[in-house]
This record gives C-alpha cells, sequence and structure tokens, in this order.
C-alpha cells in the first residue's frame, strides 16, 4: 500500500471522527459515506479511483474557497445596500459571479491577456500544449489560448448585444402592450405568437442563409427570435402592476403612456426582469454558439468558440481533449449564469410575498 | 345567556412572542396573561400591530412565519402548547381548537365545494364517516340560517356570498365540535347587513354547543355584543381586562377611554349655500352607467356644492364607487352628464384638460395599492405640484414641505423615505397630500378610513375636516360606515343597487321616518349596548334576520 492510500484513509476518518465527536451530524455523514465508499472504489478502482476523488473533491474545494473570498470581497468593497444583498448570495451564485467576472475580465483585457493574435499562426496544425502555447494549436496552427481568450470577447459580447437587443425590444413591447391595451396589445401579442410558433434555430438558419452571415444580421435576427419571450413576461409582470391604484392617479393626473412606463410602471418590474435578462442570456449565447458551429454565425478568421468546437472536432476521434475546451468555456459560463439567475429568482419571488 | 361552567379550559400566562425582522428579533407581544373558562366568550381588541391575532394563532401553539414564542406558558385544557410536539399540535388544531378567519372567501379552496372542505376535518379525525359528517354540515348549515340548508354545501366558494361564507365557515369551525374556536376579525370585511347574520349565528352557535371563544376585532360595538369578558391590548401589552358590562360603562385606562370616545368627534352640519352664486361644484346629473352588458348605474344625481361634504352610502355593490368612476371619467357614463361648477364636463378623462384634471382628485381606500411602493415620498406629493403648476427645484420643495406640514407629518423625516416603511395611517396622510398638491376645489375619498384603525380613522377624519375648512374643498364621502357618515357628513345619499334610494341633510337622513332600506342600515349599525343585538333580533324576527338583508329593503 502506498502512502497515499494510507494518508487518503487517514485523513478522512480522522476528519469522521472529529465531526462525530464534535456532534455535527451532517459533516460527519457525508464524510464516513465516503469513507465507506472509498473502501469500495479503492477494492474495484484501485489508487487512480482514489487519486480521482482526491482531485474531484480538491476542485470542489477549491472552489467553495474562492466563491466564499470572492463573496466576502464584494461584501467589503460594495457600498452598504449592495453589500448586504450579497451576503444573502449562496456560495453558488458567489461561484457564478466570480466566473463572470473573470470573462469579464478575458474579454475585456484580450489583447493584453493572449499571448498571440487570434488569427496569428505561429505552429503546426494540432500541435500539442508547450511552454509556448498553454493549451495547444488548432486545426490550423493557431494558440488555442489566445483563441479562447479572444473569444470570450467575440461570442459574449456579440451574446450581450443580441440580448440587450432582445430585451429593448421585447420590454418596451411588453410595458406599451400592458399600459395602452386595446388593438395595440392585440397586435404586438399576435406578432409574438407569429414568432413564438417557428422553431428558433431553424428560423434563424433561414434568415441567415437569406440575409448572408454579417454581423448585425446575427444580432437582429437572434433579438427578433428571443424578444417575444421577454415581451410575454414584461406584458404579465405590468399587467398586474397596471391595475393598481397609483397607475389610476397618474391616469387621472393626465400623465402621458412614456412617464407611466418610465416612473410608474418600470421600477416595480425591475427584479423579474433582471432574473429573466440573465436567463435569455445563456439561451442566445447557445443559440449563437450553435449557429457558429453549423458555420451560420460569426465568421473566421475571428475567434469564436461554438465554431472553435466544430473546427477541433475531428480530434475527438483522436482522443484529444481540445475541443472539449471551448465547449467546456460555453458550459462554465451557462452554469454560472444560471447560478447567479437563480438566486435572484429566488429572491424576487421571495420579496413577492 | 345560560349558565356556564366555570371550569379553565385555556390560560395563557406570562406570553413572550419575538418576531423576525432586519435580522434581528423583535419582542411584539411583552408579557400577556390570558385566562378562558369553557363555554365563555373573550373578545381581544386593539389597534393593527396589537398583537391580537398573534396571541390568538399563540393559543393554538401556532406561530406565524417569521415570529416564534419566546417565553411563557399556554395552557390548553391540562396541556402545555409551547412544549407539545408539533404533531400533537396538529392533532388538536380543527378538531378541539377551531380558527375562523377574517376573510372566508381567501381562507377556502376555491377548487373544492364547501361541504368537502367541511367534512375533510372529521373525516381526517375518523370522527363521523362522510355521510355522516355531511348530514352534520347541513345540520349546521341549519342552524347558522343559511338558505338552502342541504344543497348550499355542494356549490363552490364563489357562488355563495360573502356573508354566508363567513357562516359556512364557521360552521366548518364547529365541525368537529371544538373546545376553542379563535374568531379573527370574521366581520370585519363584510358590510353592516350582513354582519349582522353573521354576529346572531356565531353568537347563537357559540351559546348551544358551549363553546369557548376569542373574538379578535377593533370594532368595540361589534365586541360588546359577543364577549363576556373584554381585554384591550396595545402594542402587545394589556391595558385592562374586565367583564364586558364593566368595561364598557366605567373603564379605567386612558388609553380605553380614548378608544370608546373614537365615535365622538361630530362637525357641525353645514346647509346648502343659497343664492344665484350657489352653482354646485358638481354636479351628476341622471347618469346611467355599465360594465360590458351589465348595467350598473340606474339614474342616479346629485349635487355637492362648494365647501360642503356629501357622504354616498350602501352596501358593496351598490354602486358607490362606480359613481366615483363616473365622475373622473374612467368609466364613461352611458346616458346623463356630468356638470362641474356649471360646465359639462367631457365623459372620458382622456378627453378633460389639465385644469379640469386638477381641480377633482380623488383619495383611494388602500393605501397600499394608491402609492407606488418604488417613489420616494418627496416624488409622489411633489409630481402633481410640477405636472400642474410647473414647480421646480426649491420652489418645488418648499411645496411638498408645505404639504408635508399640513397632512402633520415632518418633512425632514418623511421626505426621503418609501411608502412600505410607512404605518397605514401615514400612508393615507401621504395619499391626501397628494391629492392636495393638485389644488383642487373637489375631493373624492374612497372608503379612506375603512382600512384604518378606529383611532387612526379619526384623526384622517379631522384632518379633513380641517383641510375642507382652511381650503374650501368639497368632499364626496364615499363609505359604508355610517358612524363615519354621522361624523363627518352635510348631505347624504343612500345608494342601493345602482339607485339613489334617498337623499337629503343628515340631520333629516337620521330621523325617521326613513325609506325601509335607509332604516335597515341605520339599525344595522352596532351599538355600544350589549344588549343591542338580542334587541334588534327580536324586533327584525329571529327567524327572518337571514333573509332581512334581502327583504328589508324592498319597496
Amino acid at each position: 500500500m502506498s502512502l497515499f492510500v494510507i494518508g487518503y484513509y487517514a485523513l478522512l476518518i480522522g476528519a469522521s471522527c472529529l465531526a462525530a465527536y464534535f456532534a455535527k451530524r451532517s459533516a460527519f455523514l457525508l464524510l464516513f459515506s465516503l469513507t465507506l465508499a472509498s473502501f469500495i472504489m479503492g477494492i474495484v478502482g484501485g489508487v487512480p479511483a482514489l487519486r480521482a476523488v482526491t482531485i474531484a473533491a480538491a476542485t470542489l474545494a477549491l472552489a467553495a474557497g474562492t466563491s466564499y473570498a470572492f463573496r466576502e470581497f464584494l461584501v467589503q468593497i460594495l457600498p452598504e445596500g449592495i453589500s448586504k444583498e450579497i451576503k444573502t448570495a449562496p456560495l453558488t451564485a458567489a461561484f457564478g459571479m466570480f466566473v463572470i467576472f473573470t470573462y469579464a475580465i478575458a474579454g475585456i483585457f484580450a489583447p493584453v491577456i493572449a499571448p498571440h493574435g487570434e488569427a496569428e499562426v505561429i505552429s503546426s496544425a494540432f500541435a500539442p500544449a508547450d511552454e509556448n502555447m498553454l493549451l495547444g494549436a488548432d486545426q490550423l496552427g493557431r494558440d488555442m489560448f489566445s483563441r479562447i481568450v479572444y473569444g470570450a470577447r467575440n461570442s459574449v459580447g456579440l451574446a450581450l448585444v443580441a440580448t440587450s437587443l432582445a430585451f429593448i425590444m421585447g420590454a418596451l413591447g411588453g410595458l406599451f402592450a400592458a399600459t395602452k391595451g386595446g388593438w395595440l396589445d392585440q397586435i404586438l401579442g399576435r406578432a409574438a405568437d407569429v414568432i413564438m410558433s417557428v422553431p428558433s434555430l431553424i428560423f434563424a438558419l433561414l434568415m441567415l442563409s437569406i440575409l448572408g452571415t454579417s454581423l448585425w444580421v446575427i444580432v437582429v435576427v437572434v433579438a427578433v427570435i428571443y424578444s417575444p419571450r421577454v415581451f410575454r413576461l414584461t406584458r404579465a409582470v405590468a399587467g398586474n402592476v397596471v391595475v393598481m391604484d397609483y397607475i389610476e392617479a397618474a391616469r387621472l393626473r393626465g400623465e402621458g403612456t412614456w412617464y407611466l412606463i418610465r416612473k410608474e410602471i418600470l421600477p416595480n418590474s425591475t427584479a423579474p426582469l433582471i432574473a429573466e435578462f440573465g436567463l435569455e442570456f445563456c439561451f442566445v449565447f447557445l443559440l449563437i454558439a450553435g449557429l457558429s458551429f453549423l458555420g451560420l454565425g460569426i465568421q473566421p478568421p475571428t475567434a469564436d468558440w461554438g465554431s472553435m468546437v466544430r473546427e477541433n472536432a475531428t480530434l475527438i476521434s483522436f482522443g484529444d481533449i481540445t475541443p472539449l475546451i471551448p465547449a467546456a468555456a460555453i458550459a462554465l459560463l451557462t452554469v454560472a449564469v444560471n447560478f447567479v439567475v437563480d438566486w435572484m429568482l429566488y429572491r424576487s419571488s421571495g420579496l413577492k410575498e | 345567556m345560560a349558565e356556564k361552567k366555570k371550569e379553565v379550559l385555556l390560560k395563557i400566562k406570562d406570553l413572550h412572542i419575538e418576531g423576525y425582522s432586519d435580522e434581528e428579533w423583535i419582542e411584539i407581544v411583552h408579557g400577556v396573561d390570558l385566562t378562558l373558562h369553557r363555554g365563555e366568550v373573550l373578545g381581544l381588541i386593539g389597534e393593527s400591530g396589537a398583537g391580537k391575532s398573534t396571541i390568538g394563532l399563540a393559543a393554538m401553539g401556532f406561530a406565524r412565519d417569521g415570529c416564534r414564542i419566546s417565553g411563557g406558558s399556554i395552557e390548553f385544557d391540562g396541556m402545555e402548547l409551547t412544549t407539545t410536539p408539533e404533531s400533537a399540535l396538529r392533532a388538536l388544531r380543527g378538531s378541539r381548537i377551531a380558527y375562523v378567519a377574517q376573510s372566508a372567501a381567501a381562507s377556502f379552496n376555491p377548487a373544492h365545494k364547501i361541504i368537502d372542505q367541511h367534512t375533510e376535518a372529521p373525516i381526517h379525525y375518523r370522527i363521523q364517516k362522510r355521510v355522516e359528517a355531511q348530514e352534520d354540515a347541513m345540520q349546521l348549515y341549519e342552524r347558522l340560517r343559511l338558505p338552502n340548508p342541504h344543497e348550499i354545501g355542494f356549490r363552490y366558494p364563489h357562488q355563495v356570498s360573502g356573508g354566508q361564507l363567513q357562516r359556512a365557515m364557521t360552521a366548518m369551525a364547529m365541525a368537529c365540535r371544538p373546545d376553542l374556536i379563535i374568531f379573527d376579525e370574521p366581520t370585519t370585511a363584510l358590510d353592516v347587513t350582513t354582519q349582522i347574520e353573521v354576529l346572531a349565528a356565531i353568537r347563537d352557535i357559540v351559546d348551544q354547543f358551549n363553546t369557548a371563544a376569542i373574538y379578535i376585532t377593533h370594532d368595540l360595538a361589534v365586541v360588546a355584543q359577543m364577549a363576556d369578558t373584554i381585554k384591550v391590548l396595545l402594542k402587545g401589552n394589556e391595558v385592562e381586562e374586565a367583564p364586558t358590562e364593566q368595561m364598557l360603562g366605567s373603564p379605567k385606562e386612558d388609553y380605553t377611554k380614548s378608544l370608546w370616545a373614537v365615535r365622538s368627534f361630530q362637525r357641525k352640519q353645514k346647509p346648502r349655500p343659497k343664492g344665484k352664486a350657489a352653482v354646485p361644484v358638481v354636479s351628476v346629473q341622471d347618469i346611467d352607467a355599465a360594465y360590458g352588458d351589465v348595467k350598473v348605474l340606474k339614474d342616479v344625481s346629485f349635487d355637492i356644492y362648494a365647501g360642503m361634504t356629501v357622504a354616498v352610502v350602501g352596501e358593496s355593490g351598490s354602486g358607490k364607487s362606480t359613481t366615483a368612476r363616473c365622475i373622473t371619467g374612467l368609466l364613461p357614463p352611458t346616458k346623463g352628464k356630468i356638470l362641474f361648477q356649471g360646465e359639462e364636463l367631457p365623459a372620458s378623462y382622456k378627453d378633460r384638460t389639465k385644469d379640469q384634471l386638477r381641480q377633482a382628485q380623488m383619495i383611494y381606500q388602500m393605501a397600499d395599492t394608491a402609492l407606488n411602493p418604488k417613489v420616494k415620498i418627496s416624488d409622489i406629493i411633489g409630481r402633481p405640484a410640477q405636472f400642474y403648476s410647473g414647480l421646480s427645484g426649491g420652489e418645488l420643495k418648499s411645496r411638498v414641505d408645505e404639504l408635508l406640514d399640513l397632512i402633520e407629518l415632518d418633512p425632514s423625516k418623511f421626505y426621503n423615505r418609501y411608502p412600505p416603511e410607512l404605518s397605514g395611517g401615514q400612508k393615507q396622510r401621504v395619499g391626501i397630500a397628494r391629492a392636495l398638491a393638485a389644488e383642487p376645489t373637489f375631493i373624492i375619498c374612497d372608503e379612506v378610513t375603512s382600512a384604518l384603525d378606529q383611532l387612526v380613522a379619526e384623526g384622517i377624519l379631522k384632518l379633513l375636516d380641517r383641510l375642507q375648512r382652511e381650503l374650501n374643498l368639497s368632499y364626496m364621502f364615499i363609505t359604508h360606515d355610517l358612524a363615519t357618515v354621522r361624523s363627518i357628513a352635510d348631505e347624504v345619499v343612500v345608494m342601493r343597487q345602482g339607485e339613489v334610494v334617498e337623499q337629503g341633510p343628515k340631520d333629516k337622513m337620521f330621523k325617521p321616518p326613513h325609506h325601509p332600506y335607509t332604516d335597515l342600515l341605520l339599525s344595522s349599525v352596532p351599538e355600544m349596548d350589549p344588549n343591542w343585538l338580542t334587541t334588534l333580533l327580536e324586533e327584525r324576527g329571529v327567524d327572518n334576520v337571514g333573509e332581512a338583508a334581502n327583504t328589508g329593503g324592498k319597496k
């Protein structure tokens, strides 16, 4: 038996005993069932299995620690009002915020961080990682790491612009529909139904094949596809606000629709809208990645995670994980945003009670 | 009342309850004692926030979310509820202790028939089989004088009127023949005429089954009819406790006396101005109105003169608020016209000029929904001044300060606060200030005091009266509370089912002869005399009370 295995079991058993001694029931149960599970894994999988468990646990602990520290950091540096809110955030949400923060830094400072240009060929195709290239080279010999960093700027930036546009269109439409009612409500509502009735990916493919794949076409098409969801949500939320007496009072004062929307309705419907923004962002991001993967999104040589997955896809049959790196970048961001959104949704639903 | 056994059923000693707010526990009930004998009715009264409901729930061993019982003992029939496990408490609730909530409409599940909800508890506790429980329910319905007792249970809650639903809920509480029922403001949401039915029904059934009850209310006159003893609470402290007669006759504490004195506020009645100058500020002429195809107003006409208060009274559904909507232009009438200082107003508010809109303002019943929770008080009050008079900067600020002074709120404290941070009475004052900011000549007050405690309501009425004198305002005062009418009105308009039944100066309206419907309304207002309900029921005939509201007013 190697020293590693002995140390592994000693640590687990020691920790379980400590937990039991200090009457931490749930911690003890967790640790001891992990010990028991490790016995079986050790017999079946040998030392590598135990190493995998150790690495997974260490990663989790590291992530939890980072999240905790990041949350405390935010609490310290932000003004009192916001820091009080952040204190209530669970670790998952703090982790999400940390990941988003990292991506934002990578995106904004991409040219500084990336060692090479996004279209710069510096090596042979599919070269393995060395000290010059952190993650190896892609199918044309470009640095994978630099392209990932630039991809954060291109993919995330594009998704952000498209989501914002979808939001502005959908929210404005929803607010006007709820406030004005009548025929405007009907027209906007039916238009939203029509757009929603077409499967989004097929609709996007159709529009992009007709209109070409310039950046602005992508943004507008994606925004149009996703605005009906925002429209519906906004209309429902605003519909609950519009019936309040203070809206009636403002109407009787003779206020215009724009004032009603801006000053009376919008402040009372921001919480669910912000949560929805995060959720929509994920969908838009995935749709753009999907389009790029199909070759209709962002065009080469611009770095984009979706198309990077496609371009390097052949490598997967050789057991190399290179194509999975951009895919993981996509997945990580989606999960992170969802963590934050979950927390926000929980908060906004809690406030309603 | 019949002889009652003097066996102690519930004994609460030194009860402390804490509520969680702003990340700390704050004590909201500070050591209240309470003893209840079998078959006795205890009235708990106090303002909102006095801890009435919290104590009522604690008698079931229950604390609401965000509350906890932090000290003292609750002994129910020899059982200590504070230490009893939750499962045993659950077995107690519904079978031996029952609860009747304020709003029956919100407490019944709209997806199930009334009788199914009624029989749930007896079946669950295996006291009766379903058929037996249903028969028993029908008997209870009969005793509570619900119409068609054999059929009404098979309806859904929305198919039954509010008063009937409240009685069905009382019947439901009786389903397991509990030893103790807690009534939490069971009649507060009802009209005076329906309130009587419910009160009579509750009193009878409590008498018949010798059930003990805790009756929570803020209405003294109601509690005087129901309770054997009355306990007055203030901010989680007991003020005093005494048998009903004694409490009404000679209250000891100052606070109790002030509660008793609330209904004494009265203002001199003003006659209509005479001569040629006397053009009514608002004149409603023969208006009809409809929601879709449903006609809700028929030939409504009345005049409101400068500096006068016209009270519009009637049950809910009588068209009082609809008339107000017609005047403000939210619901254009289908026939007739509305004159403002002799000039005809456009039917819809959208067609009215800024000045016409400015002249007529409205104060709402629910200050919670009438003030935008996300807007600062200074902006709420400042906006009309900014909108109509074009004030800005320092001028606007001094105008808002002036208005806050006018409604007796300290500008430095309230200027930057948001509505949710204010109490009910303060919110209503802000609502008044918003109306005043437009410098109107006419204000519609839609049940402005009905959601408030009596002391607070009194303050609002005094404020409105003072403002009327200072600014020569005209009020249209919509209310169902005749005590309010008595204190503030100059003229009264009685409405019923969308028609004006009777109108005239207040002194005439409160003196006989009345229209039968006015008479019914007037006689239904609870009085402080503990024998009032008994006498009234005798006059009307006991069997007739349930239908009194429906038959009494027919011509």
